[in-house]
């Protein structure tokens, strides 16, 4: 293909033919299948060089999250299998025993690592549907999808804008708190949940047990209890609050 | 495939695009075992099928960026086929056998056949383009990465220290280069479909 072919190429995708040259280009694109082949290789690499270069740090960190998530993974699975079937052949009875006993070791350590509880072993609120209430149907279909999809981030922005014109609605504050928690964003979950808290709404109990979770997830081992011990026995979570209790004592 | 209606599955697709940790998560939870279970019971090991699973997030994760892709069928489905298709290819390579992308007989109204068939070969081409792009010569490469990042001719000539009409020409020739590297390689005329 000619050197002037490409420059030709190039002043198309740029949308800088003159007219009368473009009908000349695209009637050629239908005749002359080489210079079709090539004009289409040469539109993807763009594509291709575009991307790669405009996105180099999106999809870096992309890169960078995927490998923490897959060596995470990979490693739980690989320790737990190894426990399963250690590779012993032939050992005699005293290095049975040894062995058993550095298994019954590591089992004790990792039992008691796992039992250490933490926030994420309680953040499985199952998908939200909220009620619809009129004027605010698409952003709040958006907030709840955001929800939904773990997307905290987008979940919080919604709902801060929902409550703006609805200020008094215990829901949606109890899910912006939520999406507080899982930002980490503390002050502002533990404002809302200690306000829903103090209120007489349906949700009161609720915002105590994220309350809960909240200083747990904060490592406020104590506060987390003081708050666990006002969950009265009535309330949905009350049976889960008291493993917990049990389990931070 | 406009008409087609877009799977739920969707959200993983857009959770892998937003960098959604909590989504990826979820895929190595719902869908990798079986993966590497797979690649287990033909001749690979753990180690293997990571790199298989990463490599294939990382493709899904270029074309919806790149092309939008738009999921007609369950992840599931999709994400495996793609992997398995992945293995059978490095199985081939390391055997030193020639790796033929259109040997297994596609039942066209397969939605996630199509889609994952779709999928590898996009990922096959990316991976030319970049053996390809690294073959170019430094000026090449320079003047191409400066024009895709910057984005303004002007900027990137000045930078470069020509003129606008230079760095014009000098971006449709290397490109011109680059896309006779591609066609010139033999597995661009298997992939080609």
């Amino acid at each position: 293909m000619e050197d002037q072919n490409y420059i030709l190429f190039e002043a198309y995708l740029a949308n800088e033919l003159p007219k009368e040259e473009v009908a000349e280009f695209e009637n050629r694109l239908k005749t002359d299948a080489e210079f079709s082949q090539a004009f289409n290789t040469y539109k993807e690499l763009s594509a291709f060089l575009q991307h790669e270069f405009e996105n180099e740090e999106t999809s870096a960190a992309f890169k960078t999250n995927l490998k923490k998530i897959s060596s995470e993974h990979f490693s739980k699975n690989t320790v737990a299998e190894e426990m399963v079937k250690p590779k012993a052949r032939k050992l005699n009875f005293y290095k049975y025993a040894i062995a058993a006993c550095v298994v019954l070791l590591f089992g004790i350590f990792m039992f008691n690592q796992f039992s250490t509880p933490t926030y994420s072993d309680y953040n499985d609120y199952g998908a939200i549907s909220l009620s619809v209430r009129g004027e605010n149907d698409a952003l709040l279909k958006k907030a709840e999808t955001a929800f939904n999809n773990k997307n905290f981030a987008e979940a919080e922005a919604g709902f801060a804008k929902l409550l703006n014109s609805d200020s008094n609605n215990t829901e949606l504050k109890l899910y912006r708190a939520i999406s507080n928690i899982e930002l980490n964003h503390f002050e502002t979950a533990d404002g809302l949940l200690e306000e829903i808290r103090s209120g007489n709404s349906a949700y009161k109990n609720k915002a105590t047990w994220y309350l809960a979770l909240s200083k747990l997830k904060q490592k406020e081992t104590e506060a987390c209890l003081e708050i666990l011990q006002t969950l009265p026995e009535d309330a949905d979570d009350f049976n889960r609050a008291q493993k917990l209790m049990d389990k931070l004592d | 495939m406009g008409e087609k209606k877009i799977h739920e599955d969707q959200k993983y697709i857009d959770g892998l695009l937003k960098n959604n940790s909590f989504i990826i998560q979820a895929i190595y939870d719902n869908f990798v075992p079986k993966v590497v279970n797979y690649i287990k019971q033909n001749s690979g090991d753990a180690d293997k099928a990571q790199d298989v699973v990463q490599d294939t997030l990382i493709t899904i994760y270029n074309q919806a960026s790149q092309k939008k892709l738009k999921l007609t069928c369950p992840f599931d489905a999709y994400f495996f086929l793609l992997c398995k298709r992945k293995w059978l290819n490095e199985l081939k390579k390391s055997s030193n056998k020639e790796v033929t992308i259109n040997e297994e007989v596609l039942s066209k109204d397969d939605d996630a056949q199509e889609l994952a068939f779709e999928t590898s070969v996009f990922g096959e081409k990316q991976a030319l383009f970049a053996e390809m792009f690294a073959q170019l010569g430094d000026a090449c490469k320079d003047l191409l990465k400066a024009t895709f990042k910057i984005k303004s001719m002007e900027e990137v000539a000045k930078s470069l220290g020509v003129t606008y009409a230079y760095a014009r020409k000098k971006k449709s020739l290397c490109i011109g280069k680059l896309t006779e590297l591609v066609q010139g390689s033999p597995k661009f005329n298997q992939l080609k479909n």
